[in-house]
């Protein structure tokens, strides 16, 4: 296949949006390669893990579980949850990607990760016509997936000699909040979003991430609320 | 051993399938499948609300135990970051100096 001006153009906008992500992603990747290692996982496991899954919040949450020696379907069934965001993500996408070939939507759905989709959630709407924002996805999905195989190597062969004090992981997070701000574009989503983070709260001592659930349908109960009853005429229109 | 080694492989295949069946489930059958307006309006509220519910515990608890203080450097970190984010839009800026904040906190916690 040969690739025209205007998609290398949008290849290269995606990569560059996303590469200023890598800076949160890369000491999460480190920090996931230690820790699949200090689980149990040979390195060849550890490597493949990052490779298939390709989900580090997953990745990191069934870690403590292979340690107890939990049964399979308790993992899968944490890794279902964790990733349950994904079944938004991916229905806010569908409308983006319905045209594009099937190996176009496989490739597209195997690579997306969070911060990618709310870069491309934020620039495009589903009514956009632009022909090449699929590629724009693919540019910044595929600096993501380098960085997230890179560093998680570099954790496995060469976490030990890290200091722990350091607190890597931590700049995942930060990344996130850099990330939740441009998503935060009318009065509905923001009280939407404060209820969720309350929630959360009182509901983190539930099992399997189901908190994390509970406050998601409690955001998007109060969002719904607010927009219908909350709103001025000015905002509405 | 040889079970450990196949269990690791059999939750890495099992995890695969999962994390791929979790993003391909509205994007892979394309077309032919629609989301009523109902859902598409519910999921307009859904993606800031999942990162706020996974960034807020992550602040307000160390180690399993609630932890909203001045002497939890987290969430000193994180309230800087969340106003670096809200005054520059910058992810460089907000990751930088959500970590300066947290190391300021913690050298000044005395440890």
């Amino acid at each position: 296949m040969r690739l025209h001006g205007e998609q290398v153009s949008a290849l290269r906008q995606g990569a560059l949006a996303s590469a200023s992500l890598l800076v949160g992603m890369v000491p999460w990747g480190i920090v996931a390669g230690v820790a699949m290692v200090s689980a149990g996982l040979t390195q060849a496991q550890a490597v493949a893990m990052s490779v298939l899954v390709f989900a580090g919040s997953a990745q990191l949450a069934v870690l403590p579980l292979l340690i107890v020696k939990a049964p399979l379907w308790v993992m899968l069934a944490t890794t279902l949850i964790v990733n349950l965001r994904y079944v938004i993500y991916s229905a806010v996408l569908a409308p983006h990607f319905g045209h594009l070939s099937r190996p176009w939507r496989v490739l597209l759905s195997y690579i997306t990760v969070d911060g990618v989709f709310a870069l491309f959630a934020a620039r495009f709407r589903p009514e956009d016509a632009d022909p090449h924002k699929h590629w724009f996805f693919l540019g910044g999905s595929l600096v993501m997936w380098c960085g997230w195989q890179v560093s998680t190597w570099i954790g496995v062969f060469a976490g030990a000699m890290i200091p722990k004090e350091w607190s890597l992981e931590f700049a995942s997070t930060l990344g996130l909040i850099a990330l939740v701000m441009p998503l935060l574009f009318d009065r509905a989503v923001v009280w939407g979003a404060v209820a969720a983070g309350g929630v959360a709260l009182l509901a983190a001592g539930l099992p399997l991430n189901l908190g994390l659930l509970a406050a998601i349908g409690s955001g998007v109960a109060v969002g719904l609320a607010v927009a219908r009853f909350g709103q001025t005429k000015a905002e509405r229109g | 051993m040889a079970g450990e080694a196949a269990f690791g492989w059999a939750l890495i295949a099992g995890m695969a399938v999962v994390a791929f069946l979790t993003r391909a489930v509205f994007i892979l059958p394309g077309h032919r499948l629609r989301l009523p307006p109902t859902a598409e309006r519910v999921l307009r509220y859904a993606p800031a609300a999942a990162l706020v519910a996974i960034i807020v515990p992550d602040l307000a608890f160390a180690h399993g135990v609630w932890a909203v203080s001045i002497d939890n450097p987290r969430l000193i970190g994180g309230l800087a970051a969340f106003a670096i984010a809200a005054a520059t839009r910058s992810i460089l800026l907000t990751i930088a100096g959500g970590m300066l904040a947290l190391t300021l906190a913690r050298i000044l916690a005395g440890g």
